[in-house]
């Protein structure tokens, strides 16, 4: 039986999770970030599954919804590697690497997909359900690779796109703070009364993050280039 | 074809790179999952030698 506290940080993330979309949507930025909206409508669809779920008398630790739950973590991880990599398309762009991005992205996902397979492959009854596991764990780690690169990137080439650098900030923050929440559950199980809380209200935040920043910012907005430092001679 | 080869090194690099980074990470594991999709409700981890979830 789920209790009240997760229900709410499970309605509140879903509604926020719209709510990108819906920004999107009225801000007329759904198409220039069609990937990130994709993956937030994806996530409120998979919700919706998980509840009616959960509505129709499977308990969380059945195997019905870990069956449901693993799959479409999953589809996620896959959509949130597209989105990554949207977003390294558009930091990149004016360099003209597209077809080489490409290259690269379905390299790696061929690579990462070939890694988990070849995890789980010693046994054939495990191939069904281990590999969606494995793949969405593999994924992720691909992923918090990506973004540190994205975010090296966009230091780099000097990026001055507010909406841009909020996105990709708040994801990298994102998968830092899962990546920490993850380690602090594994190093003691004296807080994990409230560690369960922490990965749902992380995924609520990032929705939030990336709604302020379709609202408050147009395509237009830039950063404020920094101070030139004077270089005696 | 340089930058074609380029581009299949950095991505095995970065394949590399991920698949070390979490070998590291989950050799210290307790059977907890690592999310990072969404706020639904986790589950507990598969049971990796019974076939099933």
């Amino acid at each position: 039986m789920l209790g009240s506290a997760t229900l709410v940080i499970w309605y509140l993330g879903t509604a926020l999770e719209l709510s990108v979309v819906v920004c999107s949507l009225a801000r007329k930025s759904f198409l220039r970030y069609f990937f990130l909206n994709l993956y937030m409508l994806l996530s409120v669809l998979t919700s919706v599954g998980r509840w009616y779920l959960i509505l129709s008398g499977f308990g969380v630790d059945t195997d019905q919804y870990r069956y449901l739950y693993f799959y479409t973590d999953a589809l996620l991880t896959l959509a949130l590697y597209v989105a990554v990599i949207s977003l390294f398309a558009d930091v990149l762009g004016e360099l003209h690497f597209a077809k080489h991005l490409r290259l690269s992205a379905v390299v790696l996902l061929l690579g990462t997909a070939a890694f988990s397979y070849s995890v789980v492959a010693q046994s054939a009854d495990r191939l069904s359900t281990d590999f969606a596991y494995q793949l969405s764990q593999n994924l992720y780690f691909v992923g918090l690779v990506l973004t540190y690169l994205l975010w090296g990137a966009v230091l780099k080439l000097r990026e001055t796109r507010t909406r841009l650098v909020q996105f990709i900030l708040s994801l990298g923050l994102y998968f830092s703070a899962c990546a920490a929440s993850y380690a602090l559950k594994n190093f003691t199980n004296r807080y994990d009364d409230i560690l369960k809380y922490v990965d749902p209200l992380l995924g609520c935040l990032l929705p939030l993050a990336w709604s302020l920043t379709i609202v408050r910012n147009t395509e237009e907005t830039r950063l404020a280039p920094a101070s030139l430092v004077v270089v005696p001679r | 074809m340089s930058r074609r080869l380029s581009a299949i090194t950095l991505a095995m690099g970065i394949l590399v790179g991920a698949m070390g980074l979490k070998t590291v990470v989950m050799s210290h594991a307790k059977g907890s999952v690592l999310v990072a999709n969404g706020p639904a409700p986790t589950p507990t981890r598969p049971k990796p030698s019974t076939g099933r979830f």
